[in-house]
């Protein structure tokens, strides 16, 4: 498998991105199932990789073991600062919730203060689309801007990488498409965005896509290369010839994608 | 634990009581707190502070705990159900400081939801004409305001116990059900199952009449009682099978021992 770095997408850009995310060799199971096994890839600074696959693939379980919420069977997560200064890495949880009678700065300001450093919440805030909610209590928030509550907390400290599991369900197109552009802002200022999404319009918006599939990175690379190594004429006929069935997995387009990365 | 983890600290705690002040149900549990003292009170008719606190003792035995468990098993398990537990975790912040700050914020509400009602109530002694009364024969100690004031510490001593154990039940719980039945189960313990499984105990030949004391301080319950009878009431001192020492080193353990089961089971160090 490839890194974030390696696509030809991103290879005359990428010279001064940094790895910040670095996963080795990474198994989970829950009990005889194995979720994941023997993972491997690495994720650079000022870039968004879309982690993407079918439900139950173990995308979340991936993400947590990353963050260290879950801690894997084997194998090796590094997070490093790279060139930024604040904390390691930021995260997003499905449907994420706050407290309800917080109001938006108040919530920001919570986390921001087991910072280690100051942090200008009301820059946050304006950041992700909710300067003029910034009074509003979490109650009185649609999903969406919960989301983006979500993600303002998510970003406070300027972590290296930025986690973000599913941060487009149940939302309608504008607001999801306005996330994913928010997510490409981040990774324009250095940070590097991994997300996990069933959207595919949203993934192919990613410099690279990570196909997870029955525990094993089926392909990877920029939604370009998904296209043309399948043969298909779009990222997501692409991604439903990758998932279709175990078969399909063994064709030699696949096979050459998948043997291409690190693992 | 240095300046950050201090700061860590005050964040939490501060989250907590600003969460609790706003919850109406909480403010509607202190307000029935606050009438069900005033109404004791006054239907009493207290004549001295002693007999006041013998009036108030059994409620503040039942309502307490109700009142600490109802303020304090969702604190944590709220955090672990919205995903904010997740949250904090990627956050420089370790488990002692996190428990240590839910547990200031919400002990704090509690000791002021408590404590202010019974300060209050002491001003219906004057009221009925016991300020003058120095003696109560049938007591048998002196009456005085200090005595009330130490009733008003025991009891506030006793729902930080209780804060405690309702921060435990919060951290340990992963579902509200599991949070409501293990906070309903040891409201129930508190206050009729320990002393019931104590006399079933003696009846049983299993507690030997010397550990009755010992016993009995195992219970937050009991030892609040003991710890009122022998240094508020007093003249039931010689009578009140539970030591001071015991009742104190009772709660104590309840106290650290709930906050040492909340920090382990918080999440797990990885």
């Amino acid at each position: 498998m490839t890194d974030a770095t390696s696509t030809q997408r991103e290879s005359e850009e990428s010279s001064d991105r940094a790895t910040v995310l670095d996963v080795e060799g990474l198994s989970h199971s829950f009990g005889e199932v194995d979720v994941f096994s023997d993972l491997s890839f690495s994720v650079a600074s000022g870039s968004v990789t879309a982690l993407v696959g079918p439900n139950g693939s173990g995308k979340t379980t991936l993400l947590r073991a990353v963050l260290g919420l879950t801690p894997p069977d084997d194998g090796r997560v590094r997070l490093t600062a790279g060139d930024r200064s604040g904390r390691d890495v930021g995260y997003l949880p499905q449907n994420p919730d706050f407290r309800s009678a917080f109001t938006v700065e108040e919530t920001l300001q919570f986390y921001a203060d087991l910072l280690d450093r100051e942090v200008d919440v009301s820059a946050i805030v304006d950041r992700v689309g909710l300067g003029e909610a910034s009074d509003r209590r979490v109650d009185a928030l649609s999903g969406g801007m919960r989301r983006l509550l979500g993600i303002g907390q998510a970003i406070l400290g300027e972590p290296s990488v930025v986690v973000l599991d599913e941060p487009t369900g149940d939302l309608d197109p504008r607001m999801t498409e306005y996330i994913f552009e928010v997510a490409r802002d981040l990774a324009d200022d250095g940070m590097a965005v991994v997300v996990a999404t069933h959207n595919l319009a949203g993934a192919e918006t990613a410099d690279t896509v990570l196909l997870l599939d029955r525990g094993d990175v089926v392909a990877d690379g920029s939604p370009d290369d998904f296209a043309a190594r399948t043969g298909a004429e779009s990222f997501r006929e692409a991604f439903l010839s990758l998932t279709a069935a175990d078969d399909d997995r063994d064709s030699p387009a696949i096979s050459a994608s998948a043997d291409g990365g690190q693992r | 634990m240095n300046r950050q983890s201090i700061d860590q600290l005050f964040a939490v705690a501060g989250r907590e009581l600003t969460t609790v002040a706003r919850t109406r149900a909480f403010l509607a549990l202190a307000a029935g707190f606050g009438a069900i003292v005033g109404v004791l009170g006054w239907t009493g008719e207290a004549v001295g502070y002693v007999p006041l606190v013998l009036d108030l003792l059994t409620p503040v035995e039942v309502l307490v705990p109700a009142l600490a468990l109802a303020v304090g098993y969702r604190a944590i398990l709220g955090d672990r159900e919205r995903g904010e537990l997740d949250v904090l975790r990627t956050y420089p912040v370790s488990r002692p400081t996190y428990v240590l700050g839910v547990y200031l914020g919400r002990a704090s509400a509690l000791v002021v939801a408590v404590a202010v009602p019974l300060v209050a109530v002491a001003a219906l002694v004057p009221l009925f004409g016991g300020v003058g009364t120095t003696v109560i024969a049938s007591h048998g100690a002196a009456d005085s305001p200090v005595l009330y004031l130490r009733f008003v510490v025991l009891s506030a001593a006793f729902a930080l116990v209780l804060a405690a154990a309702a921060t435990a039940i919060s951290a340990a719980a992963t579902t509200t059900r599991t949070g409501l039945v293990l906070a309903v189960a040891l409201g129930l313990a508190l206050v009729i199952g320990l002393d019931a499984g104590i006399v079933a105990g003696l009846a049983g030949g299993v507690v030997p009449d010397e550990a009755l004391g010992a016993a009995l301080s195992l219970s937050p319950n009991s030892a609040f009682r003991g710890l009122v009878l022998s240094t508020v009431v007093g003249g039931v001192e010689s009578s009140a099978p539970v030591s001071s020492a015991a009742g104190v080193v009772g709660l104590l353990a309840w106290l650290a021992g709930s906050l040492a089961i909340a920090t382990l089971t918080v999440w797990s160090e990885s």
